[in-house]
């Protein structure tokens, strides 16, 4: 039979023009890298045009590695600016309350969603000489070590107008395991309304729905882990136009009352079993021993398996 | 439940190609663990169409049915059985599944079927600059190293002459094992290949695509630091990851997590693929379409991690020995069809079970694995007991000597 030699007609160099060009464009597009932004462990905003004060958890990070919660309740109680506004310093023992209804689980598996309910109740009367204002509720979730939010399907969530702002701050490696990780705070900021505190409604009830994800947990006895969640931190922020300036003030919901009677959500993880290590390191090893030396003997032998063959065809 | 077509790693291909076109590092994707270079031919998304990357990647995939047909024709294959061969690659719902949600895998296929090719048609210096990027691009073909060494063999590659590539009709009438003229898969000529190995064409080959893989890596090093080399090349290679997957050591690394691996336990883990691999490529080099089949379907199996993109490295290469088995797809083919998808199948109702109902099933889901590497195994034997080994060049003449039987 007749060899015809098929040519494809690619430039002999195309691949070097390949690399040339990429190490081009890498250039002017990493003329303005920094690499202070490129790091694992990092805070992750998906709207990197807000001010640093937008969020509270950011200011604890950094000041503080890990998240803990005797460190968070700290820098919750002596080190969180309130803001000022003046137009509400006489009121403000008639601080607007924010509390937490319910909170539970909904899914199954690794993939679940924590469903929080928070009711906004207003003063018992309006206040009909504070100026103008636009409220926001904050919402910080800190997670229990085992569970993870992704960062990056928050910002799909952000796009789709579920949240008016959303982040994650602390571990936000979403492959390692609950004993190799930390734990991780997710900062969630809902619009309340404009001049919610002047306005006539007494309460407003918000509910939320959090995409999470378990981590491998670490071993047990009884093949589950129970990842118990806390109640969230909640806070109110209000923006009051000002003559010169807005300001802002920060209201801090502390938990009581009626959030005692709230049980707070409980994720049962499958784990892995102890008493398995020595079975199954044992039988994983014979077996890729046994197939490696089926694959190795056939090879040897397959002189002989190929005149059989043609022994047969003949 | 929300069911997403476009694959995970899509996202972070496009997220690590905006986050390029704003002249900040693709690292700042977390898992993002792929050469810059992908992240560059997908920053047109965020420009373009948020697709662009798919249509790269959809069109990769008819270029490996191209190369497919053309290694094919290249090797004498009859026209109807080379567009059969191909076909078994375009219409599998795997592999179009594969580029039209957004994974890189056709192009890195693409490129490894445009190395035989070069290789077929004499093209050392193409080859070496391919093979290097591509080994920059997705590290695994750096097995692949060791066969295309020992086909340069100068007794195929000759200054001033073609490559002569055996016919396929030829390669079928004869026991092409004993008497083939280069008997490739002779022990003994494999140590006297070995004996020569250090040839000009060897060292040049080695040489150019050593120096495009460290060039690339080298610059992207110098744009991107550690975090480049550490996600793109080291993670790959250190990785061992104890979530589920296909690979049959998971559940024992998630055992063994809490406490760090040994040196010997690292060795003694990887001391399976490392003898099959050696042994797949001393002795089936001289076919080297099929020893890359074989040492891929092989490496896949016995990694230390698995997951279902992996196997499109093998499926690029399975139509290119079909020509030379003697499996009838009925029943044997299809057997082997079956039982292979039906491991898999297995797996996946164990992995479902696990991570999307949160049953106790890690016991279930390793027997699983192990099972799905058993079938792998038979898969692989199946297939070397019915191939006929057909190295893919003839010994030229040299200038002035006598012609040789």
């Amino acid at each position: 039979m007749e060899l015809r030699h098929c040519r494809i007609h690619i430039s002999p160099v195309l691949g070097i023009r390949l690399i040339i060009l990429a190490g081009i464009g890498s250039c002017v597009f990493v003329s303005s890298f920094s690499s202070e932004e490129a790091l694992h462990n990092s805070n992750v905003e998906p709207n990197a045009a807000h001010c640093p004060e937008t969020y509270i958890s950011k200011s604890y990070f950094k000041k503080h590695a890990y998240l803990l919660d005797p460190d968070f309740q700290d820098f919750m109680a002596h080190e969180l600016h309130t803001g000022s506004c003046e137009a509400l310093q006489d009121k403000l023992n008639l601080v607007p309350r924010l509390s937490i209804l319910h909170q539970h689980l909904i899914g199954e598996g690794s993939h679940r969603r924590l469903s929080s309910s928070i009711r906004f109740k207003s003063l018992p009367e309006s206040l009909p000489e504070v100026p103008a204002h636009f409220c926001e509720a904050i919402i910080i979730e800190r997670l229990p070590s085992g569970v993870f939010a992704d960062p990056f399907e928050l910002q799909h969530l952000l796009q789709r107008g579920v949240f008016a702002d959303a982040a994650v701050f602390g571990d936000i490696n979403l492959e390692l395991p609950s004993f190799r990780s930390n734990r991780s705070i997710v900062e969630i900021h809902l619009d309340i309304g404009p001049n919610i505190l002047s306005g006539h409604k007494n309460e407003v009830e918000i509910n939320i729905e959090l995409p999470l994800h378990a981590r491998y947990p670490p071993l047990g006895k009884r093949g589950f882990s129970a990842v118990q969640f806390g109640l969230p931190d909640l806070f109110l922020r209000c923006s009051i136009e000002g003559k010169s300036h807005n300001e802002s003030c920060l209201f801090m919901s502390t938990h009581g009352g009626a959030e005692s009677q709230v049980v707070a959500a409980v994720w049962e993880v499958p784990c892995g079993i102890k008493e398995h290590e020595g079975v199954v390191s044992v039988i994983t090893f014979i077996t890729a021993i046994v197939s490696a030396l089926l694959i190795v003997l056939t090879s040897i032998h397959y002189s002989d398996i190929t005149d059989c063959n043609h022994l047969k065809q003949s | 439940m929300e069911v997403r077509y476009t694959d995970v790693d899509y996202l972070v291909f496009s997220d690590a190609a905006s986050l390029m076109a704003s002249g900040k590092s693709p690292y700042q994707r977390s898992t993002y663990r792929y050469s810059p270079l992908i992240a560059f031919l997908l920053i047109p998304n965020s420009i373009i169409h948020h697709s662009w990357g798919k249509f790269i990647f959809s069109a990769s995939d008819l270029l490996v049915g191209l190369l497919i047909h053309t290694i094919l024709k290249l090797r004498g294959v009859p026209q109807s059985i080379s567009t059969y061969c191909a076909m078994v690659w375009l219409v599998n719902p795997f592999t179009f599944t594969i580029g039209t949600r957004g994974n890189c895998e056709p192009v890195v296929c693409a490129m490894v079927l445009w190395i035989i090719v070069c290789l077929m048609n004499g093209n050392l210096l193409q080859a070496a600059v391919w093979y290097g990027l591509v080994v920059h691009l997705r590290i695994y073909p750096i097995i692949y190293a060791l066969p295309i060494i020992l086909v340069l063999d100068p007794l195929y590659f000759q200054s001033g002459k073609k490559p002569a590539v055996i016919d396929w009709s030829s390669s079928r009438i004869k026991s092409a094992f004993k008497s083939s003229s280069t008997k490739g898969g002779d022990p003994h000529h494999t140590w006297v290949s070995l004996t020569r190995l250090v040839t000009v064409r060897r060292l040049m080959f080695g040489l150019v695509s050593g120096a495009v893989f460290f060039c690339c890596t080298g610059f992207f090093f110098y744009l991107y630091g550690w975090e480049f080399l550490h996600e793109a090349l080291l993670y790959h290679l250190t990785r061992t990851d104890p979530r589920h997957n296909f690979s049959i050591i998971f559940y024992h690394i998630y055992l063994q997590y809490e406490h760090e691996f040994s040196a010997l336990e690292k060795l003694i883990s990887f001391l399976p693929q490392i003898i099959v691999q050696l042994v797949l490529i001393f002795r089936f080099a001289q076919d080297l379409p099929f020893c890359f089949f074989v040492q891929t379907l092989a490496f896949v199996a016995f990694n230390k991690v698995i997951t279902a993109q992996y196997f499109v490295w093998f499926f690029c290469l399975l139509p290119l020995i079909l020509p030379w088995c003697s499996m009838k797809l009925k029943w044997k083919g299809l057997a082997c069809n079956f039982l292979w998808m039906g491991a898999q199948t297995h797996w996946l109702i164990w992995g479902y079970l696990l991570e999307f109902k949160g049953k106790h099933v890690f016991i279930q889901l390793w027997l699983a694995s192990l099972f799905f590497l058993a079938v792998n195994t038979f898969v692989l034997i199946s297939i070397i007991r019915h191939h006929t080994y057909s190295p893919v060049f003839k010994r030229l003449e040299r200038v002035g000597s006598k012609k040789t039987s």
